[in-house]
């Protein structure tokens, strides 16, 4: 019963094996997320909260439950890295690093890469230069 | 315009402190300044007055720092042993922390009426010194021989001459935020902490008077002495305890987010303690303070600053769930149209009767949302938007209280680094004083002689304060035991009054507000005036304060006063008190009497202003037609048998009989297993420290067989008890065999089982499902099989409809157990199924958080209506794997677990023969077989049985920190009447007027205490006739009830009297 509902990525693809999931975030983001007691302050604090399908809370509790799907989630490209998550943590868990994580394992698969060659001159013309300043940094990692 | 360009300030010729600051322009300079006098400026007096060579030296036995509920408690322990004892505190007053609240949990009883008792019997006790306004500076010496140097600050106010009549302060022209009101208010440079402030002296506050000299001018005692100096002390003691409290946490730089210091309608707990407080700022009155509106809606938030690994501290403060849960109930109660919420991660409800309070605070309306909230704004009206995450429901909200409370942590006292650098002992990170060993010495400090209690080893509640109290009594007592002691009290000679024409004296009280508010406590002065034989009538504000019992004991000698009536609450609390006054008067005890116009009138007619006006001169009345026939008693004396009895050889019965002996008081442990150590030989390791069971009970059996004080006998159990306090005589079954035991006092140390869980989530039918004690042994037997998925139910037979109590220690074992699985096993899954996580106070909640971080325990919580359902395999339903389902109150969805292991932390009850000792004791116990202590704060180990005392588990499931502390402090009151000697009985007991009698026996068999027997009339020895002994007797009265005859009279009670009352009651005629 996943309250993600899109499948962009088939997250089986990604050669995750079981509890894989929170040792690579750990890995990526150096943040032990297991000491979260789920109290929803960073959840409550969140700027873009009412976009999310996961909630920041929800996020690590689908880690901590090895559900790949959160990789899935809206919630990891719509977090703005804003720190007000990681500022008031009780626990000392920095959210948005682990948002990044998420973020990065998928950037790291080289799924969904956009070069600027496959884009049209129509869409060059539309697309404004901020967009592609963030298509193209997502791309460094 | 007052000078800003005022120069430096110099203190004047004559000492008189001259400061500066009134003449800044802004007052509000004035009131930031710090309350104390800087540490530099004290040493370098000290040093001045070392080199002139003036110093006091007071010898004692002990010396206390902190005169909190603590610090009184250990005072009044050795003080009761007979060695003297020195307890200084900082403040100008004591009481500490506990008198500033308003009620306790959970018995809702109020805080100062509970404390106030203690502290005017401290400092009337003959055997305690009591220094204020005084602090350590420095400690040399060892165990046995410490000289420690204190600096006594001066008040500037004689203390033989002050009346506390207020007068000073009214003229006073400075304002200065009262660090007693938690800020709330503003108290003059002159001043009492609070109205019945032990001693009843005003405090002249040094950075703050600016030397004009109007109290001086107005006080007609002419206590005001602006040339008394500040003092260095010296005290020479065998022992030292420490036990000078905790600060509350104030989120002005961390946890800015929830808007306090900013906003004005956000307040810390302890401030709403404050305005829920009779004497508070408002009066008991709960005002918004930006408008002073009573709030129409009211949030609390948990946690703040406590379970925090950022901006915060690590561990939990132990007692805010609790108070949070009273304060939010008694406003509800109060006014029940008002919204409530408490926004919580965790509602820790883990003592006795705690998880009741709580269910009962739900009942009344009180919400509570599982969610931390994130931050909080002003709106323009001033009400303050709380944004949380409902976790339950998944929802983010917004909800606008009209005031918000911060349930803020407790934290270690800023001093606590210089003390311990003073003292020569420990601290640990977060400040709080490290034990020698959390786990088998919590009371020691880091150095021998030097002795920790309360809060100053981490956040605790008031009754595990106070049993800890009385455990560092008896542990400070150890290297003392040889020295002379001093029982007792010298009182005057008593006048014989027989003869006298009655001469009553009224004192009426309007305890704060709790009577004066709700009826004319002048009206009733008047009208007592008028009676005969009332020579004075009065009312005054706390007729229980010092300053008032001196006035009693002056008006008896002025107007020739020979009985006295106190109307104010109840005789149960301070009977005692008033009577100890009229002793020091020159009266016999037993020439006093109470009107409870308190808790039977003004508190159950609080809407009537002149019914219960009516009801408070009637009852009055009614006392003073009782009072004129009252007579003086006599009080039988007996000796104590110095032995103690501990019925249970677990390590609360081992910890209390080696406390006993190290006071040198010798003790018998009956065990009915063959072997001590009780629960903990089955036992793996205990928490939060993994230290093995049998590393913790091995070197206590090894010290109680060594020990010649302590008789151990084992395979025994008590058959039959007969005789009183001090003299008990018991048979014990050993082997089939009777032994006859003589002993003084009984501590019952019988601790508790799991209860059956009758077939509960199919416990008993499959081998892979079992209880964490079965758990534990295999683990200890190395007896388990690598499992690959293990589930651990919390709260079996917990929390329910049969047993609505929490078993206090479930969660703690839960957490270590699974870490002892997940060490063995690290590819083991481990899931924890939870209600609520319950690992409080410092130390638990750290453990399990390094639980979760390190050892990756997935925890689900599931709600209470919701439990976890346990199905069995179909193939093999009793060897084959089980499967859990259960509902996860955090992503709301319901989850399959299979599990080759299931283990149930199931609830606790009293131990086996609870029953059997109960009757056998004449001692109460509740609905899950634990037995009930006499007060649940302030008497914890206490029965309301003299000479009966009880620790560990017994009293409730204990974690073994709190057992041992309790341990100690049963042994610390079982010593005091062996210490004693000597005991008086009760002058309130049952006469046999042997003319009447006809020896029917109707009234031996009424007594529930085996106190009458039949035996031959004096003159006729051919007749049978009732005998009372007085030492056994209770004054119950039932024998005078129940006999046919009239023949039995009970003294301070007879017939006369109670029909005079009755009809002086009923008439008021017949009262003059």
């Amino acid at each position: 019963m996943s309250k993600v509902k899109e499948k962009i990525v088939n997250e089986y693809s990604l050669n995750l094996k079981k509890g894989d999931l929170a040792k690579e975030v750990e890995e990526l983001s150096g943040v032990n997320l297991f000491g979260c007691y789920q109290c929803g302050t960073c959840s409550a604090g969140c700027p873009y909260v009412e976009e999310m399908d996961l909630t920041p809370d929800e996020v690590i509790r689908y880690i901590i439950l090895d559900r790949k799907e959160v990789l899935n989630s809206k919630t990891i490209w719509l977090c703005s890295s804003c720190f007000t998550c990681a500022e008031r943590c009780p626990r000392d868990i920095n959210i948005t690093k682990i948002m990044e994580a998420l973020r990065q394992i998928i950037l790291r698969k080289n799924i969904d890469k956009t070069k600027l060659t496959m884009l049209t001159k129509e869409e060059k013309e539309v697309i404004p230069q901020l967009a592609f300043v963030c298509l193209f940094r997502k791309n460094v990692g | 315009m007052p000078l800003k360009s005022y120069n430096k300030k110099m203190d004047h010729d004559l000492g008189i402190p001259l400061q500066d600051d009134y003449f800044y322009d802004d007052p509000e300079e004035i009131i930031e300044r710090k309350s104390m006098p800087k540490l530099e400026t004290t040493e370098k007096k000290l040093k001045e007055l070392a080199k002139k060579g003036e110093k006091k030296v007071i010898d004692a036995d002990v010396l206390i720092i902190g005169a909190g509920i603590s610090g009184m408690q250990a005072a009044l322990d050795i003080g009761d042993k007979g060695y003297k004892v020195v307890i200084i505190d900082k403040t100008s007053t004591i009481g500490g922390a506990m008198v500033k609240l308003d009620k306790t949990f959970p018995t809702n009883d109020c805080s100062i009426c509970t404390a106030a008792p203690k502290m005017v019997e401290l400092s009337r006790h003959p055997n305690i010194e009591l220094i204020t306004y005084a602090d350590v500076n420095s400690l040399d010496g060892k165990p046995g021989n410490f000289k420690v140097n204190i600096w006594r600050k001066s008040k500037y106010v004689d203390p033989d001459k002050c009346t506390g009549c207020d007068d000073c302060a009214e003229v006073c022209p400075v304002e200065v935020v009262n660090p007693f009101d938690e800020k709330l208010s503003t108290r003059k440079a002159i001043y009492i902490e609070f109205p019945q402030a032990v001693p009843i002296v005003y405090t002249i506050d040094y950075d703050n008077c600016i030397g004009c000299g109007s109290c001086d001018r107005v006080c007609e005692p002419e206590a005001i002495s602006f040339l008394e100096k500040s003092e260095e002390i010296e005290v020479n003691v065998g022992s030292v305890i420490v036990a000078t409290g905790f600060e509350v946490f104030e989120p002005t730089e961390m946890r800015k987010e929830y808007g306090y210091g900013k906003y004005d309608n956000v307040i810390t707990a302890l401030q709403f303690e404050r305005l829920l407080s009779s004497f508070g700022p408002t009066e008991g009155k709960v005002f918004r303070p930006s408008d002073r509106k009573k709030p129409k809606s009211i949030g609390w938030i948990q946690c703040v600053g406590s379970r925090s690994e950022q901006l915060g501290f690590p561990y939990c403060s132990r007692v805010c769930c609790m108070y949070a849960t009273k304060e939010a109930s008694i406003a509800k109660e109060a006014n029940p149209d008002i919204d409530i919420t408490i926004y919580y991660m965790d509602i820790r409800a883990y003592g006795k009767d705690f998880q009741q309070y709580y269910d009962h605070a739900k009942d009344l309306g009180v919400k509570y949302v599982r969610g931390r909230p994130s931050s909080v704004y002003e709106n323009p009206d001033k009400s303050i938007t709380v944004r949380y995450k409902d976790t339950l429901t998944g929802k983010i909200e917004e909800n606008t209280v009209d005031m918000l409370v911060l349930s803020t942590a407790i934290k270690p006292n800023k001093d606590n680094k210089r003390l311990g650098g003073a003292l020569g002992i420990d601290v640990d990170e977060n400040g709080f004083f490290k034990q020698d060993s959390l786990l088998t010495d919590p009371i020691q400090s880091s150095r021998k002689g030097i002795f920790l209690a309360g809060c100053i080893q981490g956040p605790k509640d008031i009754p595990d304060s106070v049993s800890m109290a009385s455990g560092a009594a008896a542990k400070a007592v150890a290297p003392i035991k040889d020295r002379e002691k001093h029982i007792g009290k010298e009182f005057p000679p008593e006048k014989d009054v027989s003869n006298e024409k009655p001469r009553i004296g009224v004192f009426i009280c309007h305890c704060g507000k709790n009577i004066a508010n709700y009826l004319d406590v002048e009206k009733v002065t008047e009208e007592t005036k008028k009676l005969p034989n009332v020579e004075l009538a009065e009312h005054w504000m706390f007729v229980c304060s010092e300053d008032s019992c001196k006035k009693i004991k002056e008006a008896v000698k002025e107007k020739g006063l020979n009985r006295v009536i106190v109307a104010a609450c109840s005789p149960r609390t301070h009977g005692g008190l008033f009577q100890d006054t009229l002793m020091e008067a020159g009266l016999n005890k037993y020439l006093f009497e109470m009107a409870n116009i308190r808790n039977h009138c003004s508190w159950v007619h609080s809407d009537d202003w002149d019914a219960a006006t009516k009801k408070a001169i009637d009852l009055v009345r009614s006392s003073v037609a009782k009072t004129r026939h009252l007579e003086s008693l006599t009080e039988e004396e007996f000796s104590i048998y110095p032995k103690a009895l501990i019925i249970g050889g677990g390590v609360s019965g081992m910890k209390a009989a080696l406390a006993l002996a190290d006071m040198g008081i010798k003790s018998i442990i009956l065990e009915k297993e063959s072997n001590l150590g009780g629960r903990l030989n089955h036992l793996h390791s205990m928490f939060p420290s993994d230290t093995k069971a049998e590393d913790i009970i091995n070197p206590m059996i090894k010290n109680i067989t060594k020990n010649k004080l302590i008789t151990v006998m084992t395979n025994s159990e008590l058959n039959e008890l007969d005789g009183y306090i001090g003299n008990y005589k018991g048979k014990v079954k050993q082997k089939g065999k009777i032994k006859e035991i003589e002993f003084g006092t009984i501590i019952v140390a019988t601790g508790f089982k799991e209860i059956d869980l009758d077939g509960e989530y199919q416990y008993g039918k499959n081998k892979n499902i079992m209880s964490q004690t079965e758990l534990e042994t295999k683990l200890k037997n190395n007896d388990l099989k690598e499992p690959k998925n293990v589930v651990i139910i919390n709260c079996a037979g917990a929390m329910d409809k049969k047993r609505p109590y929490c078993c206090r220690v479930g969660c703690g074992v839960s957490i270590k157990n699974a870490k002892l699985i997940a060490q063995k096993y690290p590819k083991s899954k481990v899931y924890l199924l939870y209600r609520d996580m319950r690992v409080f106070g410092k130390d638990e909640e750290e453990y399990y958080a390094d639980v979760l971080k390190n050892y990756h325990v997935t925890t689900i919580r599931y709600p209470g209506d919701n439990k976890p359902e346990v199905s069995l395999d179909r193939k093999n339903p009793k060897d084959g794997p089980v499967t859990v389902k259960v509902h996860d109150d955090i992503l709301n969805e319901d989850m399959t677990l299979p599990a080759d292991l299931l283990v149930l932390t199931v609830n606790t009850e009293g131990g086996s023969e609870t029953e059997k000792l109960k009757n056998m004791l004449k001692v109460p116990v509740d609905a899950a077989g634990f037995f009930i202590e006499t007060h649940a704060k302030i008497k914890p180990l206490d029965f309301s049985t003299s000479g009966v005392y009880m620790c560990g588990a017994a009293h409730y499931p204990k974690n073994l920190v709190d057992a041992i502390a309790q341990a100690e402090g049963a042994a610390s009151r079982a010593a005091i009447p062996i210490a004693q000697e000597k005991m008086k009985g009760e002058g309130i007991v049952s006469h046999v007027i042997e003319d009447k009698c006809r020896g029917c026996g109707t009234c031996e068999m009424a007594c529930a205490y085996s106190a009458i027997e039949l035996v031959p009339h004096s003159r006729d020895p051919a007749r049978l006739v009732a005998k009372v002994n007085r030492a056994l007797c209770k004054g119950c009265g039932s024998c005078a009830a129940a006999c046919l005859n009239s023949a039995i009279e009970q003294k301070g009670y007879n017939s006369k009297q109670i029909n005079l009352m009755i009809s002086a009651l009923l008439d008021e005629e017949a009262g003059r």
